[in-house]
């Protein structure tokens, strides 16, 4: 097995499986002194702010999910993040973030002149430097053509800022690739594709992808969810190489599938902040750090490994077997 | 207890197979049956009688052992001694635990935030009060670990095997020809209604048809772009349209006012009088009024006859100016009632318009 590295940053050893090393995906090199180090921080690259928006084409894949663990997680980090729910009709992200009692002015309201931009901004308690907003009310409308130019704006009044510029601005992006699609993607210099290792989730992933390809956005990363190694390991379900071998993405992250993330959503909690953490917090954390590094995935998770444990010297032996071999030995029966 | 209650039940024996034989016999049977359900109740009394003796005794036998067991301590024994110190130590040290309970909880103030946490009505990590996370890097952490060789990793307990990715960038910039090639795409500029016709100078390509029932498709914008605009980036003051609601507002208090009825009541003196007060300072006010109401019926007579003087009715800042403004209005209104002139509109400029615009007057 040759020696990988899932760390970012880290530098791949020459690796047999790859003939041509360096026209692989090989991060930038940097100093090994941030290698390993606890309590480390991610190195912000790019220009600020570093305006993403997450999108998917199918619904129900976590696009929402994604956008309120990573926009956490970025805030955990230290950056200051603005996440806009671009979801005209039916918005989420502020239940995602235990938010929904505090959203009273939106975009719309905005655009009326009902509040200042600041005003409509919605400030997570728990991390300070994280902030909401949400472009309209359920059941409210949007005019019409007015959605790409109001998030140009609102993005360029989120540039110029007096607090400062934000070093995030994140968009949820509806799902489908209609009026809604077209606005969230608007006024975003890269994107994170979401998908799920299934093929439905796939065909509309790539349609998007061609989408923002020809809409000028090149910068586009692929996050895996809801992916079960049982099912991988049974051949039931797509590796996570699979996937990328299809969408010819970067990996950003792949997120196991967790039940923990239906509680974590019904209780208005991110996952990122559970104590202690569960798999699939870690793996959007995880994410987080290589979106603000401008990273991808070297190695991926591909299967559960089998413990070893007092009876591994047998070579697989179940612990029926052992059993039963236990009893013969102590049994007087025989001969 | 419940083991002897459920013996007793069984010893009840009823013998149900007797009332599903009985077929010819009847009357004997249900005679025999009675005596048995009676003999069986009796039995049954007797039983529980002789369960109460018992529980009773055992009862009392298990106190007075109890009471000879527990050896009571020799300083609760010797009271005609006077050694009382241990007893009083203790007491002192509940009153003294009492009193610094009551002290810290006066500290945290009743239905604070923290005192609702504390009483588990809120939680806390919700309120924002909750200690911030302590920042971990989620690569390397107690959960997180690489293995020696970079092969594995284990994540929360569990050890995964890694695989390498193998994507190239040449297979990237394939996946993107291939792409470019399927998908043909211009991003839409111009929305409209299904229904509504293209602009001349639009390129067909570039609209996007929205379904009149999407959340998009609102019938009418009545805010203007840069309006619109302008609003998104504003930073300081109050927003535009709180300013307008509240122009407006402040105009239709003054076109109430600029009422006649209203006008009446306050200027009218018969009026006045009848509501008058024995304070001085009333009657001075009153006084004050009746005299501006007969100068200002001169100005405005003068006022009908030049129209070139209608500037002076321009809205005044002052509550004084104000007040003249008024009597000005009634009187020119009481007037106005016994002549045949335009009709007085509630917006004050309206009124101003038509008094200088208005050759006859």
């Amino acid at each position: 097995m040759p020696p990988l590295h899932i760390l970012p940053g880290a530098t791949l050893f020459p690796n047999p499986l790859l003939r041509h090393p360096s026209k692989t995906l090989i991060p930038k090199p940097r100093p090994p002194s941030a290698l390993l180090q606890w309590n480390r921080k991610p190195e912000l690259s790019g220009t600020t702010p570093r305006v993403t928006v997450i999108t998917s084409g199918k619904g129900g894949v976590g696009k929402t999910t994604t956008t309120a663990n990573i926009g956490l997680s970025l805030a955990r980090f230290g950056f200051s993040v603005v996440a806009i729910d671009a979801d005209v009709g039916l918005r989420n992200l502020d239940l995602l973030l235990g938010l929904e009692n505090r959203v009273n002015y939106t975009v719309i309201e905005v655009l009326n002149g009902d509040c200042r931009l600041d005003q409509a901004l919605v400030r997570d308690k728990r991390w300070s430097n994280f902030e909401l907003l949400c472009i309209s009310k359920p059941r409210s409308k949007l005019p019409l053509g007015f959605g790409g130019k109001a998030l140009t704006w609102l993005v360029d009044a989120l540039k110029a800022r007096p607090g400062g510029s934000p070093d995030f601005i994140l968009i949820d992006c509806p799902a489908g690739i209609d009026a809604g699609f077209i606005t969230a993607i608007t006024p975003a210099n890269e994107a994170v594709l979401i998908t799920t290792p299934d093929i439905t989730s796939l065909r509309d992933a790539d349609r998007v992808t061609g989408l923002l390809e020809c809409d000028g956005i090149r910068d586009i990363k692929m996050v895996v969810n809801r992916v079960r190694t049982d099912m991988i390991k049974g051949e039931d379900m797509m590796s996570v190489l699979d996937v990328q071998e299809m969408l010819g993405l970067p990996l950003l992250g792949v997120i196991p599938e967790d039940s923990e993330v239906i509680r974590s959503t019904n209780r208005g909690y991110p996952l990122v902040l559970n104590k202690p953490p569960t798999l699939a917090g870690l793996a959007f954390e995880q994410a987080a750090w290589r979106l603000v590094e401008q990273d991808s995935m070297q190695a991926v998770v591909v299967e559960e490994q089998p413990k070893r444990g007092f009876f591994s010297f047998f070579g697989g032996i179940n612990l029926q077997y052992c059993l039963w071999l236990w009893k013969c030995f102590c049994c007087n029966a025989c001969p | 207890m419940a083991s002897v209650w459920t013996l007793q039940f069984r010893s009840l024996s009823l013998r149900p197979c007797s009332f599903s034989s009985g077929t010819s016999n009847n009357s004997i049977i249900t005679t025999r049956n009675r005596i048995v359900i009676r003999n069986g109740i009796s039995k049954w009394r007797s039983r529980t009688q002789q369960l109460k003796h018992d529980s009773i005794n055992s009862i009392s036998k298990f106190y007075h052992q109890l009471v000879n067991s527990v050896t009571i301590p020799s300083f609760l024994l010797n009271r005609s001694g006077g050694n009382n110190f241990p007893i009083w130590v203790c007491v002192a040290l509940v009153v003294l635990v009492g009193a610094l309970r009551v002290v810290s909880r006066k500290k945290e103030r009743p239905g604070s935030v923290a005192d609702l946490v504390r009483r588990g009505q809120l939680k806390s990590d919700r309120r924002g009060i909750s200690r911030p996370l302590k920042y971990e890097d989620p690569f390397n952490n107690p959960f997180v670990k690489v293995g020696k060789s970079n092969s594995t990793v284990e994540m929360c307990g569990k050890v995964y095997r890694l695989a390498p990715v193998t994507l190239t960038e040449e297979q990237q910039a394939t996946h993107q020809r291939r792409r470019s090639r399927a998908y043909q795409w211009k991003r839409p500029t111009i929305f409209l209604r299904e229904g509504d016709s293209v602009p001349p100078d639009v390129d067909p390509d570039t609209v996007r048809w929205i379904p009149a029932n999407h959340p998009f498709a609102t019938t009418a914008t009545d805010l203007d772009e840069d309006l619109a605009q302008n609003n998104v980036y504003q930073k300081h003051g109050v927003p535009f349209r709180i300013q307008a609601e509240h122009e407006a507002l402040q105009k239709k208090l003054e076109a109430l006012q600029n009422d006649q009825k209203l006008n009446k009541l306050v200027i009218d003196p018969i009026n006045a009088k009848e509501f008058e007060r024995p304070f001085n300072s009333q009657a001075r006010l009153n006084e004050q009024a009746e005299s501006t109401v007969n100068n200002q019926e001169q100005k405005i007579n003068k006022l009908v006859i030049d129209p070139i003087s209608a500037k002076e009715f321009e809205r005044p800042f002052n509550s004084h100016a104000r007040l003249n403004d008024q009597a000005e209005k009634s009187s020119v209104n009481n007037q106005v009632s016994d002549s045949d002139s335009p009709n007085i509109d509630s917006d004050p400029n309206h009124f101003e318009s038509k008094s200088s615009e208005d050759p006859t007057l």
